[in-house]
């Protein structure tokens, strides 16, 4: 019998990924006709598009590279998420390791003059650091990572806006601008930008996020420590028995968790794209998007870079979207539908199954059913 | 000091709601994470509500209609939670977190497009509620003395008795530990686990509207509620999932919250030079410092979080 | 005129993919009467009852009640019917008191508030009837499994229940406890209660039961007066073969101490007594040593605390002379302690992962298996899971790629096994290691573990089941209360007087 393509994980994976961005952008389209039925597949088609809104090819590209500036970071978050799932942890806190990584590193650029490797590195420490916290919480106190995760992420946000209020304009709420206080630091572009017509915030951070993606790949299904951990994600308590140090395993999966997001804040804030606003009142969307391109891509180092890139793409997209009508929040509010539609893939894949096996029930009692008929005629 | 003690109980109240809540939905073996986004879509019912009731309303119409719409929106959006972890054994993590992201953005979405519609040139995610806000508060010598604090407080005893005199809270609580045991009984677990999740959808959004009028009167939605769905979850574990406990937990982390509020009313306070970020952070860092301590015996409902599925036995 | 059926379940046939459960079964409860239902694991008891409770809708086959139709969807409909049971596993919930587990899903209540002081007053007088002896206010997880089992009882009595199933309810119980439980099942028959009494232990149906049906492999194999039958016959229905009970060894040679414990106190996770209480023992090399007793009596945490699951209080461990009191799991591992786990599912496997990654769980770290930079060798890792595979006889769908989930409960079981064994230890630790399995199965585990005595290695059986205690080991040790309360030769003691000991009714001064 031919082997059935759906009964494949990967294929299984992409298709309910598929299911939910179909999901989640037609939930986002009725939203729109709610909000105004006029616009709405207009707008929705913007948010798909993102850069292809603009008709020259060296437009297309420019923005592209500015997708690609934040898909880097975003794909750093998802990846500290990742991990940490993998080991039985919901690594929330990803987006106060972000901001606390993006603060040490501008202060370091701005306030010190660090040039950009030791400003990465410490932003790096400052992630793992945030991590730590929830990990040592997590398995000596016994304190749920996800609580210990939020309050950490405030904690993170406060002392952000406090310590880089030091290194802020007079006039603005805005951080200096790298460029102009802080230029040492800003990440090597290797000459990628030219790529994307002269767009200079394109550089070293692409490359080294999607090196990342690949290492921590290797290291999840290849290395002994990712069978660990992966042991430890699914049962705790045969990891124990089995002599894994699983409390020192739980710490240092939050510690690499934290350093991949703390790095997720310096790949963005060294480009120079953004500055820090000093009164930020709620946590920036990356970290929260890390989840939705974790779960979006299946869970697969490998899948989430795609992943983040579509969620970036598509956050990005929600600019282009007709302000008299609609806002770009339309973006969140679609990869909060995916993240939601997300938690159904058990249930996606569980009914793909029952379905195959039904379908190969039913044919194997046809076959049967024919073969019983052919041996009565003879 | 009347003003502490006025943020105070405010800050208690709304942390005593949203804590029952989660309480009720846990009690069912359902875990709640969602509570953040239930608090922005309660309050996001509660201020359409203010915002188009015609002015010149009685108070008592309003608090019962702000109430009403609050706790409405609450339950409604709760039902997301309800379908996805009863019925679709979705993992309760994801789904929360989920709704939380969903909550903000869509409250900001709504909101923007509300206010474009009336005036093209209005982007904000801004509601204002100045005048009805007043129909909840009685001055009393400088006191601002507030409905909510009465409906808490009647919150408060109903969620007691409840739980701990009733039939319905006999089951709830047998779903939340051992549902195979529950169901053996006659119990039927899901629908008491889609009580115990509506419950905390109708709390958690009564506790969004008064949040957002603490103090202020318009709330930028896309600012959601700063965690605080949270900190009624560390409030819910300090207080061991019972309604009394929880009303004393509640009390000390509003006492730090209104702390960030009112610190600069004393002398002492302000003396000590400490920069109001670091107000900011109390409630978070007090509730890391005290989950440190109290989670290591705490006592969940057993079964809690583990979805209920009838072949398994 | 036919005799009153309080109920039967005719020619009921229950599909499974893949499996037919119950295969046209056929049970008729006389009333009054209590007829055992007796049958292997895995012989479709279990699913025979779901049906009766309306958990699974058979395919084909019907219910009757006092010689009518009956439908039963739900357990609310079994309950309406009054049919009550008394589960394996208990469906107690442990933070509420007696009391409320009782009545809960039928509480006496005035508008929904509940009505205890009535519902307090029906529980006593039950209780004082069938002189069940409970204490309506204690907390179901500070009472013994005895008295929990009786409020199971009571649950049933509570709602009228004319029909009561007992499942598997001995395997809990001190012989003293099996007692008493077959003198309240008299009891309740004498008052017109109709019991079914589900159980594979032969001489406790002989000892109750007035008929008895058989099932083997999810088919009806035939019902039988027990005045007219002995044991032997049951026990060839049951199995469809003489099964010899008898586990064959030769007379151990014990060697050199291999484990030697002195004076270990073990805290408990639960209370605030310690679960193991100043304990001193040795194991030889050459020996099984049997821990029996009723679960629960600290055996769990003093094996934790020679694996090092948890930490001793005080006292020490020796393993070959050296001190391992406070070594890791890792160290004692390495050092030739060789566990099979109490629960497979809990500690035994990691069930999502492939049978071959079950294999090297605790070698994955050697460098057979993982090379530089710390990348696993899968071509070896095949290898070596393919060897143990058709050593150790482990059956699976898809060989060493199979999910350890999707595997049977026996295999499961020899896969741990293999995994320990052919670790070459020097002390083997296993915990109820045919719990849950058929015959074949336990006959296999049994050979294995006198396989390695033999072999010159040390065995701790720890273990439940008296026919094991009686069987396998060289020497039995029964704890009661996280003491060692009686150390006997197997030869020399009979399942009576371990029973006495097991409940704490005698007690020896052990000496180490």
């Amino acid at each position: 019998m031919k082997k059935n393509l759906l009964k494949n994980s990967i294929v299984q994976s992409i298709l309910t990924s598929l299911i939910c961005i179909v999901l989640g952008m037609f939930i986002g389209f009725i939203v729109l006709l709610f909000i105004n039925p006029a616009g709405a597949a207009e707008a929705i088609i913007s948010v798909a598009k993102n850069f292809l809104t603009y008709n020259s090819t060296n437009m297309q590209l420019k923005y592209l590279g500015n997708t690609l500036v934040k898909t880097a970071p975003l794909l750093m978050c998802a990846l500290s998420v990742l991990f940490s799932y993998k080991v039985g942890l919901f690594n929330i806190g990803a987006a106060g390791q972000y901001v606390v990584g993006a603060c040490a590193c501008l202060y370091a650029a701005l306030a010190w003059k660090w040039s950009w490797f030791p400003c990465m590195l410490l932003a790096i420490a400052a992630g793992a650091a945030f991590g730590a916290i929830s990990g040592i919480l997590k398995s000596y106190f016994n304190v749920n990572e996800v609580i210990s995760g939020i309050m950490l992420n405030w904690i993170g946000l406060y002392s952000a806006n406090m310590i880089l209020s030091n290194v802020k304009e007079a006039a603005s709420p805005y951080t200096y601008q790298l460029t102009a206080a802080g230029e040492q630091a800003i990440l090597p572009t290797l000459g990628l930008g030219a790529l994307f017509n002269k767009n200079q915030y394109v550089g070293l951070a692409l490359p080294l996020s999607v090196l990342m993606a690949v290492l921590i790949w290797v290291i999840l299904g290849k290395t002994k420590f990712g069978y660990e951990l992966k042991a430890t994600g699914f049962n705790k308590n045969a990891a124990k028995y089995s002599g894994m140090a699983e409390k020192r395993n739980i710490i240092l999966t939050l510690i690499i968790g934290g350093a991949l997001a703390g790095l997720g804040g310096s790949l963005l804030y060294q480009t120079g794209y953004e500055q820090w606003q000093c009164t930020h009142s709620s946590l920036p969307a990356m970290g929260f998007n890390g989840i939705a391109a974790a779960f979006l891509g299946g869970l697969n180092p490998i899948g989430t870079i795609f992943s983040s890139f579509f969620i970036q793409h598509i956050t990005a997209g929600g600019a282009y979207v007709d302000k008299t009508m609609y806002c770009s929040q339309i973006s969140d509010l679609i990869s909060a539908i995916i993240v939601y539609l997300c938690g159904f893939v058990g249930f996606f894949k569980y009914a793909m199954n029952v379905r195959i096996e039904k379908s190969e029930a039913k044919k194997a009692a046809k076959e049967m059913s024919v073969e019983h008929k052919e041996g009565g005629k003879e | 000091m009347l003003l502490l003690i006025q943020y105070t109980l405010l800050f208690a109240s709304i942390l005593i709601l949203v804590a029952l809540g989660g309480c009720f939905a846990e009690h069912s073996g359902v875990i709640n994470l969602g509570l953040e986004g239930i608090m922005v879509i309660g309050a996001l019912g509660g201020a359409l509500m203010m915002r188009y009731l015609p002015s010149g309303t009685s108070a008592f119409v309003i608090i019962l209609l702000v109430v009403l719409a609050s706790t409405l929106s609450g339950l409604l959006y709760s039902v997301l939670l309800a379908v996805a972890a009863i019925h679709f054994k979705a993992d309760q993590t994801i789904v929360g977190t989920a709704m939380n992201m969903l909550g903000t953005a869509a409250a900001t979405v709504i909101v923007k497009a509300l206010n474009t519609a009336a005036n093209p040139d209005d982007v904000s995610s801004t509601v204002q509620y100045v005048e009805e806000k007043a129909a909840f508060i009685i001055n009393i010598g400088g006191f601002e003395f507030n409905w909510f604090m009465v409906f808490t407080v009647i919150a408060l005893v109903v969620s007691y008795i409840t739980l701990y005199k009733t039939k319905f809270g006999l089951r709830l609580m047998a779903c939340g530990e051992h549902p195979q045991a529950a169901d053996s009984a006659g119990v039927n677990v899901y629908k008491m686990r889609w009580a115990g999740v509506l419950i905390s959808g109708v709390l958690g959004g009564l506790g969004g509207i008064v949040y957002i009028t603490a103090g202020v009167s318009e709330w930028k939605f896309e600012y959601g509620v700063a965690g605080f769905g949270f900190l009624a979850l560390a409030v819910m574990i300090f207080g061991q999932w019972k309604p009394t406990k929880i009303a004393l937990a509640a009390l000390l982390f509003g006492l730090f919250r209104a702390l960030s509020n009112v610190y600069f009313g004393f002398d002492f306070l302000v003396n000590l030079k400490i920069p109001s970020g670091v107000y900011n952070m109390l409630p978070y860092i007090i509730s890391l410092v005290v989950l440190a301590f109290t989670s290591g015996k705490s006592r969940a409902p057993k079964s809690e979080g583990i979805p209920y599925d009838k072949g398994s036995r | 005129m036919e005799q009153p059926y309080a109920i039967e379940m005719l020619n009921i046939t229950k599909r499974f993919p893949g499996i037919v459960a119950n295969d046209n079964i056929t049970i008729q409860l006389k009333k009054g009467e209590i007829h055992a239902l007796l049958g292997e694991n895995g012989a479709g008891k279990s699913t025979l009852m779901s049906v009766l409770f309306g958990l699974y809708q058979p395919e084909e086959g019907k219910i009757r009640k006092d010689g009518k139709d009956v439908k039963i969807e739900n357990p609310n409909d079994a309950n309406d019917l009054g049919i009550g049971m008394v589960h394996q596993h208990f469906k107690l919930v442990e933070c509420f008191s007696v009391l409320d587990n009782i009545i809960l899903g039928a509480e006496p209540n005035k508008l929904g508030f509940l009505k205890k002081a009535e519902a307090r007053k029906k529980v006593m007088e039950l209780s004082e009837k069938y002189g069940l002896h409970i204490n309506p206010d204690a907390l179901i997880e500070d009472i013994t499994v005895g008295m929990q089992q009786r409020t199971e009882i009571l649950k049933m009595l509570y709602r009228d229940n004319e029909i009561l199933i007992f499942d598997e309810p001995t395997a809990v119980l001190t012989p003293q406890e099996i007692t008493e439980l077959m003198q309240i099942m008299r009891n309740l028959a004498a008052e017109g209660k109709s019991i079914l009494f589900i159980s594979h232990k032969l001489g406790e149906i002989m000892s109750v039961a007035d008929r008895c049906s058989v099932l083997r492999k999810g088919k009806y194999i035939g019902t039988v007066n027990i005045a007219d039958t002995n044991a032997e016959e049951l026990s060839a229905m049951m199995v469809g073969r003489n099964v010899n009970f008898h586990v064959h060894k030769e007379e151990a040679k014990p060697g050199e101490v291999v484990l030697d414990v002195q004076n270990l106190t073990v805290a408990s996770d639960l209370h605030q007594n310690d679960a193991v209480k100043n304990i001193s023992f040795k194991v030889r090399a050459g020996e099984i040593v049997c821990v029996a007793g009723i679960d629960g009596n600290g055996q769990t945490e003093l094996v934790y605390a020679l694996a090092g699951l948890v930490a001793a209080k005080v006292g020490r461990v020796e393993l070959l002379g050296q001190d391992i009191t406070n070594l890791s799991i890792r160290k004692r591992n390495d050092m030739g302690i060789s566990h099979i786990p109490e629960d497979r599912h809990k500690h035994g496997l990691v069930l999502d992962y492939s049978l071959e990654d079950n294999m090297i769980l605790k070698r994955y770290y050697e460098p057979e298996f993982s090379g530089k930079f710390g990348i696993m060798n899968r071509i070896n890792i095949r290898k070596y899971a393919e060897k143990l595979i058709e050593q150790y006889d482990v059956r699976s769908g898809q060989g060493a790629v199979t999910l350890a989930r999707s595997m049977s409960g026996g295999n499961q079981q020899k896969a741990i096994i293999a995994r320990e064994i052919d670790k070459n230890p020097e002390l083997l630790i296993a915990v109820q290691p045919t719990r849950g399995l058929d015959v074949g199965a336990i006959e296999y585990i049994h050979k294995q573990l006198v396989a390695q005595r033999d072999a010159g290695k040390a065995v701790l059986l720890v273990s439940l089941e008296l026919d094991e205690v009686m069987d396998v080991p060289d020497r039995i040790l029964v704890m009661h209360q996280g003491e060692i309360v009686g150390e006997f030769d197997p030869k020399n003691v009979t399942q009576e007087e371990l029973g006495l000991y097991m409940a704490g009714a005698k007690k020896d001064k052990v000496e180490a």
